[in-house]
Order: structure tokens, then C-alpha cells, then sequence
């Protein structure tokens, strides 16, 4: 069975993006969320194998939701997605509980290479 | 009355005012300077300048002294020494260093326009009337505690 | 040959082959009995031990043969695929992925230790279980003597090892953002035990300025191998080594100290600002010369200037736990003195303050914690009347967030209760007589009043409320901040938040009304845009909503400007944080961000709160400096 995959970005061409990249390298991605608080919501329900992050999102942003998943799921495999220069708010997040980070703008195989970190 | 002891005096002018403060609480004579304002405090206080890397607060000595700007004047800073804390004196210009013989200057005296409290005595230099300044009552409302 | 022009190539290839050797490994774990991962897998290795050999890559190409000769092994059934064995493939090709990605030609060592656990599992499948017996001469000459129980011999090392032990990493050269890539290797070693004298310290590895080699101590007694393994899965990891860091140069013997007079450390200090504040003149000069080697020189300096300052800085970082050593004898005699039983826990001794931040500290804490045992501890028949155990506990806890140090006196006493200070503010004329109730902030505010007692009795120990006022003082004088959180009959928590250095100071410079301010980047969370339209009104104050959360806002011009110029609908906005409290605060512009300086200064009387402080910006002109906490 195919890993699970939970993607969080407020961009549809970011959600795109990284839902053909996985898709692509076999992963099933089983939902998408355009907010913090869809993406908490959207894990308790799905249960996902990986979630993909946005930093800044509307209505409770990346890092928060990071917390918030973790608190109830300190197993959750989260890797956030960030651009250059929000690398305080990486580290952040990371101590929220993030598992791995990649850099936007994205190479495929970068990104995989940190899903295959978090997932081993 | 016992005249006071020879002084030695920084003669600058202020608007109109020809003023005098005792050589030994000024620590040097700058150029104008610009200076950054500091939001909420009295008008009188001119702003922070770059002394060779340090702070200066500048206090501007025509508003002190109710006197109006002249527009030849290049403008100076009297750095003076009040209470140990060094603060800047903007003035419209420096005249001159000198030694005033004892005698010629009198204890205090009130002069048209001018706030007798600002004034510890009065002199003569080159003709003209020159104020000394009481430094510690000038600055007395504008400085920290 | 010029090989240079196709280390590119190899780059990108072998990039390639990694990832299909992650892919490989993962569907072969998925199925460790299918035969076609491992071909591939092989195919990979080889290709990669193959490129890197014809590039003199010779550290990467051991690497990828020793693994070639275990997928050997188990290609011909000679040793069963197990956990252990795609553990070690995994770390394999993570290291090869640093490896590759460091590769430049000069020489750079195999992972001996990697080396040797490959060799060790691929004669395993000898199917002899004497590994012992195992003849080293017969092996391949790149190997390095296989001490055969190597297990073991690691065991015993790890057993040997002090308690706290040093911790090296280097992240690969071409990683992104190498400073998060720290965090998440700190972060994965926790799980290990307790991390303590992160060297560059959090603060600067954030600010990537470091060459991607940092350095801890970790508090475990797992195995190194087990340790090396989690910490090289982080990713993007070049080399995980469990040594002292080398002090200049490579000289990598035990580390030398030498007391030096504080004195000194600040004179250093001190210069080393004026340095920053020249350096960054030069540079703003420097921009409008349009002088190419002007540029490049100015550039060098300012590099190495950066890197001065920082090892200055990390040569003062001290931790807390230094000044936190006196509290439980302290805790134990109030105890005693005051005939209450107290616990004394103390957290996070290990964080790093700046020495001259130090310093001061430990009387505001000193304060707050008598204030806890006399005024916040009860007396045993009380807590137990009350349901509680009769011992009562003081926690004293540091902690970093963001650029600055949570320091956390925190007690399970009686709390305080809020109507009878408010009716004492209400009497004393503190609060306006329609305040009716006693938030966290003006809560504070009343006990820091000079002489507020918070007792109801005035004793012997924490006198009458001194504690608050000379806590409040002490701290606001460091840049810092104390808050307060009380909830009655549960306790009480101070919490004092200073910045982790003082000298030098990364800021946020803002412009209001033509004029330019600073704004320490420690308690900036975030710029956003302020937008009429997002603008409501809580309370008849002013609120932004920021995604979903409700924001007071001040204008930077109104606080500082008499008269009103005209605004712009949408205005840079800088939210500053500080715990958990946010205010918008709405500028004319953003103008970058810079080292500051704090330069003392003779205030003139009137200086509104919200003035930290000032300093001279890089065109040579005085700034002020905005206090954060002042403008929540």
C-alpha cells in the first residue's frame, strides 16, 4: 500500500507542485489543506503517513498547527516547507516538533530525499 | 560686596545675547552637528549627535534663552560638564576664550528679555555686555534626575 | 585532465544515484526477500564508487566499496538482509550524499568508522558467527585494520565515555538553511540526553553564520555508533565525529583554557561594536563608490569582522547554571527560616546568557525566589488544609526563545489574589477607581511599585515587596522584561526575559515621520502589511487581524511626532512579540536590518518609556532604539 500523504500550502500551485512530485514518486496523496487549522483538522481525520507544511498560511499558520498536531500526535511526521530567509522560523518550528525542512524554490529530488528522511 | 576671583570665560553668542560659561566646566567647542530628535522631551532638547562615535545630547540654547535664530550664523556646540554628564549647548556662535579680570564682572543683574534666574553675573568685553550663565539653572528643567 | 568541469556532472549524477539507492533501499525493506532492489541498489554503488574514482574522490569512493562488497555478500546470499543491515545501508547512502556533496578534490577522508561496521557486517556473512577469527590481511587494502569485535570495542568505549560527551557535526556544504539543519540535529539529539554548550551557540546558527561545523555536549550513555546513526539520518549531514572542537586550526587535541580577566572580555566587546558599527559605515559608503575591488575588500571585512564579533560574543556566553549554583542552599536555609518545606528544582542550568547579562540577573532572581518561598510557598498545615502535599515546590527554569532567555521562577503556593491587591491599588491610588479587575500586566505594575508590599504580613525575608521593584528595575535596565502569572490557591509564575547578549544588538530599522528607528529583531515575530480594511476596533482600540489573530495596533508616528502627516493605506507593520503578548506596530517604512550598537547616552528629562535606548547607525547618524516591551 502506497504511504499517505497530507499536503498544507494556501498556494493551489504550491498544493499542485507538491502533490505531482509525490504522486510521482508513489506516494497517495490523500488530502490537501489550505490553512493551519484545515491541516489539523484534515490530520486528525486522515491520519496521514507525511504531512507537508506551509509556513505562512492564513487562519492559524504552519508553525502553530505544527504544535498543535504534535501535541496530540508526537509520532506525526511533519516536513515543513519554507522559503529562503524564514530560517528562524524553521528552527522554530522544529522545536514545535517538525521533523525535516525544504527549501523553496523545490527540487523534486530534494524534497524527496527529506520525505524519505522523515519516513525512515 | 567682595568682587568675584578672575574667570576664565567661553564668550558665545545666543540671538542676540552675548554669553559667557567658566572654561572650567567646558569640555570642548563642535562644529554643528545634525542632530536626531528625541520624541517626548522638551522642546528645548535639540537631539542626540555623533560626537567621534559617542552620543551627545545637544540642548538648543536659542530656545533656552528665548532668542531668536540668526540666519548668518554657522552654529556651534558648547559641550559642558553639569552634575558629572556632559550635555551639548547649541549656540549661534563662538566669540571668544578669555580671562576676565577680576572686577569687571558684577554679580548679577537683570537684563531686558533675558530670565534673571539664567543669570549668575554680568560683564564687559570688547564694549558689550556679556551674560554668565548659571549652566545648573539653564539645564535644571531639561536634564534627568 | 581538467576534471573540474565535470564535478557538475558527478554532482548531479550521483545525486541521481542516491536517490534511486533511497528508493531502492526503502522497496527493499518493504521486501527484503525480492531480489530486484539490491541489483539496483548495487548498480548504483558501483556506478557511484566507479565516477568518484575517476574524479580522485577517494574518501567517497572506499565509502561506496565497502558497501558494494556487503550488497555483494548479500546478493549471493552470504548474509541475510536484517534491520541492522538497511540501518547501515541507509546511513550509508546519507553519507555518501555528504560525502559527494563535500567532494572538491582535496582530499577528504573515507568515514573509517562506516567503513569498518561495513567490512564487520559484510564478513559476518561468511557464515562463521568467530568474526574474531576473521583474517584481516585477506581483506581489501583500503580497509583499515579490522580490529575484528568491533562491536564490542565500541561498547567498551561507550561505557568508558565521560557522561557528557563532545559532539561534532558538520553539515554538507550545499545544504540549505545549514543553520535549521542544526536545530534539527540538536533537536534529534535530545532524545538522547540533555544537549548543553552548543558552540556557535542557537542564535548564531540561526543566522547561519558558521561554516557548517558546530559542536555540543551530549549527556548520554547510548553507543557512539547508535548516536552517529540518528544524528547522520538528520539528513544533508557530512560527518558526525565525538571529539573536542579543534581551537583554531586543526590542532585537534584536548581543549586548552585560560582565564582571562572580564575586564578585558569587555574592552574586546566594546571595540569589537565600535569595529561593527565602522564595518557597516564602510559598507554603506562602500555601495556608492562603484568600486569593484573597493567592494570585494569591503566585503572580506565585513566577513571577517562578523566572525570576530561572533567568537567574541561566544567567548562571554556563560551558563546560567553559574549563577543559578548559590539558589538551593538559598532555597533550603528560607525553608528552614521560615519553618515551610519547600522543594528547589532548578531547569535548563546549561543555557548560555552573556556574561555581563549574567551578572545582573542573579539578584532579580534572588528576589523572586524569596518572594515564592515567603509570600507564594504556604505554611504545611495551610497546603495540606487546602488538599496540596505539604511540601511545596519552587522551580527556577532558563530557557531560549528566540534571541532571548526565558528565565522562570515558578511555585505552587497560594497565587495571588487579584481583589485584595486591586483594593489595595484602588486605595494607594495605583489604578483608577473604574478598574475592576486586576489583568496580568497591571497586575505587575502595581507589585513593581516601589514599596508595594504583596504580603499581608510583612516578614522578615522578602521585607515589603522590595522583591518586585528591584526586580522590575534590575531587568528593565538590561533591555529585558518581567511578567507575571498568578492563579490563586494554584501559584505563581515571574517570568524575567532579558536578550541573549547586550553590546551588539541585530535590529530592525523603521522609519516614522522621516525619522529612523530601531527595533530590536528579538522582539520582532514577523512584518506584516497594515491594511485599513483589516482594521477593526476592540474596545474602541484600534486591532489589525493577522490571520486570525487580533492585534492592538500603535502607530510609530503618532507616539513620536506632534503634528499628524498624511498616511497611506498600506503601511509595512511590524509585530512585535514578547511571551505572549503581540502589538502591531505600523511604520512609514522598513529600512533593512543592521548590527547595532546600544551607546549610552545623558537622557534629557521626559524620555517616554518606549525609548530604549540609542545608537549610531551605519551613515554615522544617532538612532534611537525602541523598547518593545514598553509599546505591548
Amino acid at each position: 500500500m502506497n504511504q499517505t500523504v497530507l499536503v498544507c500550502d494556501d498556494a493551489i500551485f504550491m498544493r499542485t507542485m507538491i502533490s505531482d512530485i509525490l504522486s510521482q514518486a508513489g506516494f497517495e496523496v490523500v488530502g490537501e489543506a489550505e490553512s493551519g487549522l484545515q491541516a489539523v483538522e484534515k490530520y486528525r481525520s486522515l491520519k496521514p503517513d507525511l504531512v507537508t507544511m506551509d509556513i505562512v498560511m492564513p487562519d492559524m499558520g504552519g508553525i502553530e498547527a505544527v504544535r498543535e498536531i504534535c501535541k496530540n500526535h508526537p509520532e506525526a511526521k511533519i516536513l515543513m516547507c519554507s522559503t529562503m530567509g524564514q530560517q528562524a522560523l524553521v528552527v522554530e518550528a522544529i522545536q514545535a516538533g517538525a521533523k525535516d525542512f525544504v527549501v523553496k524554490p523545490f527540487q523534486p529530488s530534494r524534497v524527496l530525499e527529506a520525505v524519505q528522511r522523515v519516513l525512515a | 560686596m567682595a568682587n568675584p576671583p578672575a574667570l576664565h570665560a567661553v564668550i558665545f553668542r545666543i540671538g542676540e545675547i552675548i554669553c559667557a560659561a567658566p572654561a572650567g566646566i567646558v569640555r570642548e567647542i563642535l562644529p554643528r552637528l545634525p542632530a536626531t530628535r528625541i520624541p517626548g522631551v522638551p522642546d528645548a532638547v535639540e537631539g542626540l549627535v555623533n560626537v567621534r562615535g559617542s552620543l551627545l545630547t545637544v540642548l538648543d540654547g536659542h530656545l533656552l534663552l528665548e532668542q531668536p535664530r540668526r540666519e548668518a550664523d554657522e552654529g556651534a556646540i558648547v559641550v559642558l560638564e553639569v552634575k558629572g554628564r556632559s550635555y551639548g549647548l547649541g549656540v549661534g556662535q563662538v566669540i571668544d576664550f578669555l580671562e576676565v579680570p577680576a572686577g569687571s564682572v558684577v554679580e548679577r543683574r537683570d537684563l531686558p528679555g533675558v530670565d534673571p534666574r539664567l543669570v549668575k553675573a554680568v560683564g564687559l568685553h570688547a564694549a558689550q555686555h556679556f551674560i554668565l550663565l548659571d549652566v545648573d539653572a539653564l539645564f535644571a528643567p531639561i536634564i534627568g534626575a | 585532465m581538467d576534471l573540474s568541469k565535470y564535478a557538475a556532472l558527478f554532482l548531479a549524477e550521483s545525486r541521481e544515484h542516491l536517490n534511486a539507492c533511497n528508493g531502492s533501499l526503502l522497496e527493499w525493506e518493504r521486501a527484503p526477500t525480492s531480489l530486484e532492489p539490491v541489483d539496483r541498489l548495487f548498480r548504483a554503488i558501483h556506478t557511484i564508487k566507479g565516477m568518484a574514482a575517476t574524479m580522485g574522490y577517494a574518501g567517497v569512493a572506499q565509502l561506496a566499496h565497502a558497501a558494494e562488497n556487503l550488497l555483494d555478500a548479500i546478493r549471493h546470499n552470504r548474509v541475510s538482509a536484517d534491520p541492522a543491515i538497511f540501518q547501515l545501508l541507509f546511513r550509508v547512502v546519507d553519507t555518501l550524499g555528504g560525502a559527494v556533496e563535500a567532494a572538491d578534490g582535496t582530499e577528504q577522508a573515507a568515514d573509517a568508522d562506516l567503513i569498518v561496521e561495513l567490512d564487520a557486517a559484510a564478513l559476518a556473512s561468511q557464515g562463521t558467527r568467530t568474526r574474531a577469527e576473521a583474517n584481516p590481511e585477506s581483506d581489501d587494502s583500503q580497509a583499515l585494520p579490522t580490529s575484528p569485535p568491533i562491536p564490542e570495542s565500541k561498547l567498551r568505549r561507550a561505557t568508558d565515555a565521560p557522561r557528557s560527551r563532545p559532539v561534532q557535526v558538520v553539515i554538507s556544504r550545499g545544504a540549505a538553511m545549514r543553520g535549521a539543519r542544526a536545530a534539527l540535529v540538536l533537536r534529534r539529539a535530545e532524545a538522547f540526553g540533555a544537549v548543553s554548550g552548543v558552540q556557535p551557540p542557537l542564535a548564531q546558527l540561526e543566522r547561519d553564520e558558521f561554516d557548517g561545523r558546530f559542536f555540543f555536549r551530549l549527556q548520554s550513555e547510548r553507543p557512539e555508533q547508535e548516536i552517529e546513526a540518528t544524528l547522520m539520518a538528520v539528513g544533508e549531514v557530512q560527518s558526525v565525529q565525538f571529539k573536542e572542537p579543534a581551537l583554531g586550526g586543526d590542532a585537534g587535541g584536548p581543549r586548552r583554557q585560560i582565564r582571562v580577566d572580564l575586564r578585558r572580555l569587555d574592552a574586546l566587546m566594546k571595540q569589537v561594536g565600535e569595529l561593527v558599527v565602522a564595518k557597516n559605515r564602510l559598507a554603506a559608503l562602500t555601495a556608492e563608490a562603484d568600486d569593484a575591488a573597493l567592494i570585494e575588500l569591503s566585503g572580506r571585512i565585513s566577513r571577517l569582522v562578523s566572525s570576530m564579533q561572533a567568537e567574541v560574543l561566544a567567548s562571554r556566553m556563560t551558563p546560567v547554571g553559574e549563577v543559578f549554583e548559590r539558589f538551593p542552599r538559598l532555597a533550603r536555609d528560607l525553608s528552614r527560616e521560615l519553618g515551610k518545606q519547600i522543594r528547589f528544582d532548578m531547569e535548563g542550568e546549561e543555557i548560555e546568557l552573556d556574561r555581563s547579562i549574567l551578572d545582573e540577573i542573579g539578584d532579580p532572581l534572588l528576589h523572586l525566589i524569596r518572594n515564592a518561598a515567603d509570600h507564594g510557598i504556604e505554611p504545611p498545615d495551610q497546603r495540606v488544609a487546602a488538599g496540596k502535599s505539604s511540601e511545596g515546590r519552587i522551580l527556577l527554569s532558563a530557557a531560549r526563545e528566540r534571541n532571548t532567555v526565558a528565565l522562570r521562577v515558578t511555585d505552587d503556593g497560594r497565587g495571588i489574589d487579584r481583589a485584595r491587591i486591586l483594593a489595595k491599588a484602588h486605595r494607594e491610588g495605583v489604578a483608577a477607581d473604574e478598574v475592576d479587575t486586576l489583568t496580568d500586566d497591571l497586575l505587575v505594575r502595581v507589585l513593581a511599585r516601589p514599596g508595594f508590599s504583596t504580603a499581608g504580613t510583612i516578614s522578615g525575608v522578602s521585607g515589603r515587596g522590595v522583591g518586585v521593584d528591584v526586580a522590575m528595575t534590575r531587568v528593565r535596565a538590561l533591555g529585558g522584561t518581567l511578567e507575571v502569572r498568578t492563579e490563586l490557591g494554584r501559584g505563581s509564575t515571574f517570568l524575567i526575559r532579558v536578550p541573549l547578549t547586550l553590546a551588539i544588538v541585530r535590529a530592525l530599522l523603521a522609519e516614522a515621520g522621516g525619522e529612523r528607528y530601531a527595533v530590536p529583531l528579538a522582539y520582532v515575530a514577523e512584518t506584516v502589511e497594515f491594511d485599513r480594511r483589516a482594521v477593526t476596533s476592540v474596545r474602541g482600540r484600534e486591532t489589525l487581524v493577522v490571520r486570525d489573530q487580533v492585534i492592538p495596533t500603535v502607530h510609530l508616528q503618532d507616539l513620536v511626532s506632534t503634528r499628524k502627516a498624511s498616511r497611506s493605506a498600506r503601511q509595512p507593520t511590524v509585530i512585535l512579540e514578547v511571551g505572549d503578548r503581540r502589538t502591531a506596530l505600523v511604520v512609514d517604512a522598513l529600512l533593512g536590518q543592521q548590527d547595532i550598537v546600544v551607546e549610552p547616552f545623558d537622557a534629557p528629562r521626559g524620555l517616554p518609556p518606549f525609548i530604549g535606548g540609542a545608537t549610531i547607525l551605519a551613515d554615522g547618524k544617532p538612532a534611537l532604539i525602541l523598547d518593545a516591551a514598553a509599546l505591548l
